[in-house]
């Protein structure tokens, strides 16, 4: 990586705000299940840019983000069983309808 | 690794392994439900005693040294702090246990699935509580939420279950990604991911030496709000009634009092510990969270008529009077006796909570014992003479939540009180704001005694029969109700432990 450590951190924010944005405005339970995979690999390229740019950090951050993609992995399996085990019962993927226990 | 380092990590050890051997009995003798609990409480009941042994605990129980011992180059600690939560973690994964093996038979819900996904959690849980390390943290938060989702959703063909699981999920998931942003920015702008060490940084700024950079001030935005997603602090609890009142009802009960307490748990190592220099910025927001939260909580309950949803309120509720007790801490000048009591009084206040809140669920858990029993408070209707030990046990629990003496949970209530007076100023005004708040809670706890009480049970209403293992964790959780308040010795014994697990992180 070159160049310096806030362009890298202006674009990991840019991309995390794109990622909340589309989790607020999406209703597709699988579009926001992507959004938070955007969020956070927008995390994932601040630790990384950190690793490389914060001399404390250094080789730290790499092996940070190797456990984030882990955990983002078993958060994308598990969230992917759920809206396939309601998909079966609702037939429909969109959050809105899923309504059945307002008060 | 010394033999101290290796006991250090054996309870936690022990109940991975223990999650992994119930996967593995499920594997060689399928559907033996009986085998799973037996094998299940038995395991449990070790780790209890392994932990106990390791300590550290008052008055020189256990092998570990009173300081804590560290392990694996200082990114897990066994302290007072880790000893104290471990038992409680372990305590709540056996009652839950105990309270869902009559509930799952009924609705052929296999018992091997849900033993291992609890375990699982809980040892994300231990994880949490001895964490000293941004990593080991979130790894251990990923790994107490994962299965909670999964538990959520664990009866796949109620669309109930399932409609609350992705609720949970989603707003879960997305918390965490806020958490995990703000766990990056605070490990790169201060350049450490140990906790003392983030710690150790942040003290020029007290000092006066630094300004607070704007990384920094994202940083404690991004926490903050992570945080007060997971412990489902108002207005961040929109998840909280709909994943409560879908889940199955076991699972419900260890929703409302495993994850809590373990966010509870982040909260002390990462807001307590690494972000203390700055507890004069966090103050104003937990002030604000804990108001806003008691007092929404329980306006919101008094109108609910299902039962899970009720209780699932009164518990955003009692998150509110849990942060009483941080913003106590907060409050208080540094290394003041005030600052501790508030610590104090919290964890006091996890020990209360989780007996009375955790027997009240498996009280409604024996009651739909019979799958199509409703969870409408109606359902309550005559329970004092069709169940008596039923409907003694839950107005037990149901005083103790409401704060009545002389249970567990007045006291927890008049710890956390006296705290917050003695911090003083804004603090003191939220003692006053939770008085009020406990007043008002008795009116729809005490709904529930009324129905039990005072109205008939329906003419069609069947025998309700209470299966051996939910009257033992009943037993077991009505007992610490009961003892924790009634008991002098004992109610010591428990301020003795929370004083030292306080102790660790001040």
């Amino acid at each position: 990586m070159t160049g310096n450590l806030d362009a890298y951190l202006v674009l990991s924010g840019l991309l995390f705000s794109i990622g909340t944005f589309g989790f607020l405005a999406r209703r597709n339970a699988i579009a926001m299940l992507m959004s938070v995979e955007l969020m956070v690999n927008a995390v994932n390229l601040a630790i990384v840019a950190f690793g490389t740019f914060v001399p404390e950090l250094k080789g730290q951050g790499t092996v940070i983000a190797l456990f984030v993609m882990a955990v983002a992995a078993a958060e994308a399996t598990v969230g992917l069983a759920i809206v396939i085990a309601i998909y079966r019962n609702r037939r429909t993927p969109l959050v809105d309808e899923y309504s059945s226990m307002r008060d | 690794m010394t033999g101290n380092e290796i006991l250090a990590l054996l309870p936690f050890v022990l109940v991975v392994g223990l999650a992994m051997a119930i996967v593995l009995v499920d594997i060689i003798a399928p559907h033996r439900d009986e085998l799973v609990t037996v094998v299940g409480v038995t395991g449990l009941l070790v780790a209890l005693a392994v932990t106990v042994i390791a300590g550290p605990l008052p008055s020189g129980v256990g092998a570990l040294p009173a300081g804590g011992q560290q392990v694996l180059g200082g990114v897990y600690a066994r302290d007072g702090l880790t000893a104290f939560l471990d038992l409680l973690f372990i305590v709540i994964a056996l009652l839950s246990l105990l309270f869902a093996v009559d509930y799952l038979k009924p609705r052929a819900l296999p018992m091997a699935e849900y033993s291992a996904t609890l375990l699982f959690a809980i040892s994300g849980a231990m994880l949490l509580a001895g964490g000293r390390d941004l990593l080991i943290l979130f790894l251990g938060l990923e790994l107490l939420v994962l299965p909670g989702y999964m538990l959520a959703g664990y009866a796949k063909r109620d669309g109930l279950s399932t409609e609350g699981a992705i609720k949970y999920f989603l707003l879960g998931s997305f918390s965490s990604a806020i958490l995990l942003f703000g766990f990056a920015l605070t490990l790169g702008f201060t350049g450490s991911t140990r906790i003392d060490g983030i710690a150790a940084k942040l003290a020029p700024i007290v000092a006066g030496q630094a300004p607070i950079s704007i990384g920094l001030a994202m940083a404690l935005a991004l926490l903050t709000t992570g945080v007060a997603f997971k412990i489902a602090a108002v207005p961040f609890h929109y998840w909280t009634p709909d994943a409560y009142q879908g889940s199955p009802t076991p699972v419900t009960g260890y929703l409302s009092v495993g994850p809590k307490v373990a966010a509870f748990a982040l909260i002390l190592r990462l807001f307590v510990v690494a972000l203390a220099p700055l507890k004069g910025d966090w103050l104003p927001v937990v002030v604000i969270l804990a108001a806003v939260t008691m007092t929404l909580g329980n306006l919101v309950a008094v109108t609910q008529d299902n039962i899970k949803r009720m209780l699932g309120y009164s518990s955003i509720a009692h998150t509110g009077y849990m942060l009483v007790g941080l913003a106590a801490f907060a409050g208080a000048p540094v290394g003041s006796t005030a600052e501790s009591q508030g610590l104090q009084a919290m964890l006091f206040y996890f020990v209360a909570y989780t007996f009375m809140n955790l027997g009240a669920f498996a009280c409604v858990a024996a009651l739909q014992r019979r799958p199509g029993v409703t969870s409408q408070i109606a359902s309550f209707a005559g329970l004092g003479r069709r169940a008596p030990l039923l409907g003694l046990t839950m107005t037990l629990f149901l005083l103790s939540l409401t704060g009545i003496p002389p249970t567990a949970g007045f006291f927890a209530k008049a710890y956390v009180i006296i705290a917050a007076v003695q911090t003083g100023g804004w603090v003191g005004v939220l003692a006053v704001i939770m008085m009020l708040n406990a007043a008002a809670a008795a009116f729809y706890y005490l709904r529930i005694v009324v129905y039990m009480y005072m109205r008939d049970a329906p003419e069609n209403a069947r025998p309700l029969t209470i299966g051996a293992m939910t009257r033992a964790g009943l037993v077991v959780a009505a007992t610490g109700t009961i003892v924790i308040g009634l008991l002098p010795p004992i109610t010591n014994a428990v301020f003795d432990m929370a004083r030292q697990a306080a102790q660790a992180v001040l």
